[in-house]
């Protein structure tokens, strides 16, 4: 009893390198955050005591609310885009690259370059691409006799943000990939051939094989592609600007976050005790979010 | 995936953060040779190199203090301003945006106040420009550093090419826009994906002379006129009239890109501020200039001339002698006379004579001292950007969303009244 007890202490001290780290580095920054979500004032720290009052701010007065409210049905078409454009095309291209074709394996490392580039640079390149001017997308378009399908992609407010979600979904492919193929690949080979000499297509391999006992994988992509989402910045800072442009139709969270606590351009007044409450509402929105996704694919396992 | 990143981004910053700490701060205090440097940050950069060599003829007569010029992107530079210095790693020397831009600096308590420092600039400066950098009871903080214009550039070889000159009315204007048009040339470089470009330099341009310019600003400031008056609506109106002009896409057409196709001789007309004159030099192009047209020959013109920019001194800073000699240097009429030549189109607000070398930043300034010309301002820069929602972060999304045909000129000006009686107006 006394031995165990001793060990136990000993775990502690293991555990506190990590546990100081952590409280310092994320667990205190978040409870300061909440902290500031019920103050004002100018400059970095607010000082200013106001309860709730940035809360009501947020939620009821023009025009934070309709910023607000903007950004939630962003985040979330945005979310449900990138599931689209990043998730499901990756499943279709784990299949692909796990079934025994020539070459297939040297796919999988060409997915994931991309990833590896930061959002930034990626950002900067496709406004370039996209550029109405000189962008080499519709000079592309317009070689190939493809005129019509020439849009202004990153000013028209109707398409800019699906065009957001394809730029993210090809630079950050590379994860699901390398996910689904990895839980691809583990599934035993005797299960797959019994399957085939049973004559199961390869569509009933997918639905009754692949897709439950990958079940699991596809709740962890769901929850880092929420959560990679909720907190997104540099792709709407490097393409559309702090502003979410046009006409606030990339407007996401972190912009909206970005914008409200340090302020922006031309004349505009940073508050950061208002950032703070918008900051509050993405931790609890992610929070809820991700418990949600978690149950959800827990319960189809 | 954002994990990583940010274990990455936290290792990264405390290598960056033990550097400067382990003395790389220190270093830049002073070079080999001993002498002072000076950082001096500001929001232009594309003026690196002018700013350098005019610099350089400060550290001729102060051989011991070196200019450190940095500067940030225009976009960025209020919010790294606002941290840098609020975590005391600004520079010495600070440019300040005009009215409440520099206000909120200063209301910050991060600026000198110079009253006592640099006497005498009473004596030099123009009123309007000492009183954008000072408070209601006269307490300067901001040594006046340029006043830009607002107006259209052209390129004179497209216009000979088609026998146009310089329109003086607004139908004249239109008439040119016309004629381009069908002769299949780009006619202006314009887009609306930055929105502070769109109200800058184009209703804050060409809108005056149908908002009723001065006059009326100063009775929007002074709560006699709303925003929603016909006057404000007419100028959206006639701005309006200018987009099936535009080229194709202007929606994702942002100002880099505008300025860059006025460059390379793409289009005939960029609608801007006297501030491009460097790099027009710089790319050499042809380029004329006029003022916006007025709505029928012998109207007044309101022509935007405005003190756009200013010097600080950083309250901290650790080079205090060293920046006030500076900025008694930049505040003395030897300086404007450097300014104007080394970064033409930038016009020291002075009220004494200083001669301009350039040609072309001649004719700009000279077009303002036109007997029928009423100077003003940028509409919502004085008093209406104190709080948020701020007058300009309204006005930029109304005429962005006008041009692109989401608003119409009515609801435009509906939509910041409603913002501005949130608290201007209350």
């Amino acid at each position: 009893m006394i031995r165990t007890r001793k060990r136990r202490y000993y775990l502690l001290l293991y555990l506190a390198p990590a546990a100081i780290l952590y409280a310092v580095f994320m667990l205190i920054p978040i409870l300061q955050s909440l902290r500031y979500s019920l103050f004002t004032g100018r400059g970095l720290v607010p000082d200013e005591f106001v309860g709730f009052d940035n809360y009501v701010k947020l939620f009821t007065q023009f025009p934070f609310r309709d910023r607000f409210i903007n950004v939630l049905k962003n985040n979330f078409y945005y979310f449900a885009l990138v599931m689209v454009f990043q998730n499901a095309f990756g499943f279709v291209l784990a299949i692909l690259i796990t079934r025994k074709i020539k070459g297939s394996k040297q796919f999988k490392t060409l997915f994931f370059i991309p990833t590896a580039l930061s959002a930034v640079i990626v950002g900067f390149i496709f406004k370039l691409v996209l550029n109405p001017v000189w962008g080499i997308f519709n000079i592309a378009l317009k070689s190939l006799g493809l005129e019509v399908l020439i849009r202004s992609w990153l000013g028209d407010p109707t398409i800019a943000l699906p065009v957001l979600a394809i730029v993210t979904a090809w630079h950050n492919i590379g994860i699901p990939v390398i996910f689904f193929t990895a839980g691809i690949d583990s599934i035993s080979v005797d299960l797959v051939e019994a399957s085939r000499i049973d004559g199961v297509s390869v569509w009933g391999e997918i639905r009754h094989i692949i897709i439950p006992i990958l079940a699991p994988i596809i709740g962890i992509v769901t929850i880092l592609t929420f959560v990679g989402n909720f907190s997104e910045f540099e792709i709407v800072y490097s393409m559309q600007s702090v502003y979410g442009n046009p006409e606030y139709s990339t407007d996401i969270f972190g912009a909206l976050f970005y914008r409200t606590t340090f302020g922006s351009q031309v004349n505009s007044v940073n508050d950061v005790g208002l950032g703070a409450t918008i900051a509050s509402v993405m931790f609890i929105i992610i929070f809820l979010g991700v418990t949600l996704i978690q149950r959800f694919s827990k319960r189809r396992t | 995936m954002k994990r990583t990143r940010i274990v990455w981004l936290v290792l990264a910053l405390l290598m960056v953060g033990t550097l400067i700490w382990a003395g790389g701060g220190k270093e830049a205090a002073s070079d080999d040779s001993g002498a002072v440097v000076l950082r001096y940050t500001s929001l232009r950069t594309e003026d690196q190199e002018r700013e350098n060599s005019k610099n350089a003829e400060f550290t001729k007569l102060f051989p011991n203090i070196k200019i450190q010029f940095e500067a940030i992107k225009d976009t960025e530079y209020d919010t790294v301003l606002k941290t840098s210095l609020e975590t005391g790693v600004a520079a010495d020397i600070v440019m300040l945006r005009s009215f409440d831009g520099g206000r909120q600096i200063y209301d910050g308590g991060y600026l000198v106040e110079l009253n006592d420092i640099i006497p005498g600039m009473h004596d030099t400066f123009t009123a309007n420009s000492i009183a954008t950098w000072a408070t209601e009871d006269g307490v300067m903080y901001g040594v006046p550093y340029f006043g830009s214009i607002t107006g259209v550039w052209y390129n004179i070889d497209i216009f000979n090419k088609y026998g146009l000159k310089e329109p003086e009315t607004w139908a004249e204007f239109i008439a040119i826009c016309e004629k381009l048009k069908n002769a299949g040339e780009t006619v202006f470089a314009h887009g609306t994906k930055d929105q502070w470009a769109i109200t800058e330099t184009l209703y804050c341009d060409l809108g005056p002379n149908f908002y009723g310019g001065e006059d009326s600003r100063q009775k929007l400031m002074a709560k006699e006129i709303k925003y929603t008056d016909p006057k404000f609506v007419k100028a959206y109106e006639k701005i309006g009239e200018l987009v099936k002009y535009f080229p194709s896409g202007y929606q994702g057409i942002d100002y880099v890109t505008m300025q860059q196709m006025f460059l390379n001789e793409q289009a005939a007309m960029f609608i801007a501020g006297s501030w491009e004159l460097g790099i027009i030099r710089d790319a050499e192009v042809n380029a004329g200039w006029f003022p916006p047209p007025v709505e029928k020959k012998g109207d007044p013109l309101h022509y935007a001339f405005y003190a756009d920019l200013a010097l600080g001194i950083n309250k901290n800073t650790e080079h205090m002698e060293e920046a006030i000699e500076f900025l008694k240097w930049v505040a003395s009429p030897d300086h404007a006379k450097l300014l104007a030549n080394a970064l033409p189109g930038m016009f020291p607000t002075l009220k004494i004579h200083y001669d301009i070398d350039d040609a072309l930043a001649l004719e700009i300034i000279e077009s303002t001292q036109m007997s029928h010309v009423v100077p003003t301002g940028q509409l919502m820069w004085e008093k209406l950007s104190l709080e948020e929602p701020s007058g300009e972060t309204l006005q930029n999304e109304a005429v962005q969303r006008f041009l692109n045909g989401t608003f119409t000129a009515k609801q435009a000006v509906e939509y910041v009244q409603k913002g501005l009686d949130t608290w201007y107006f209350k």
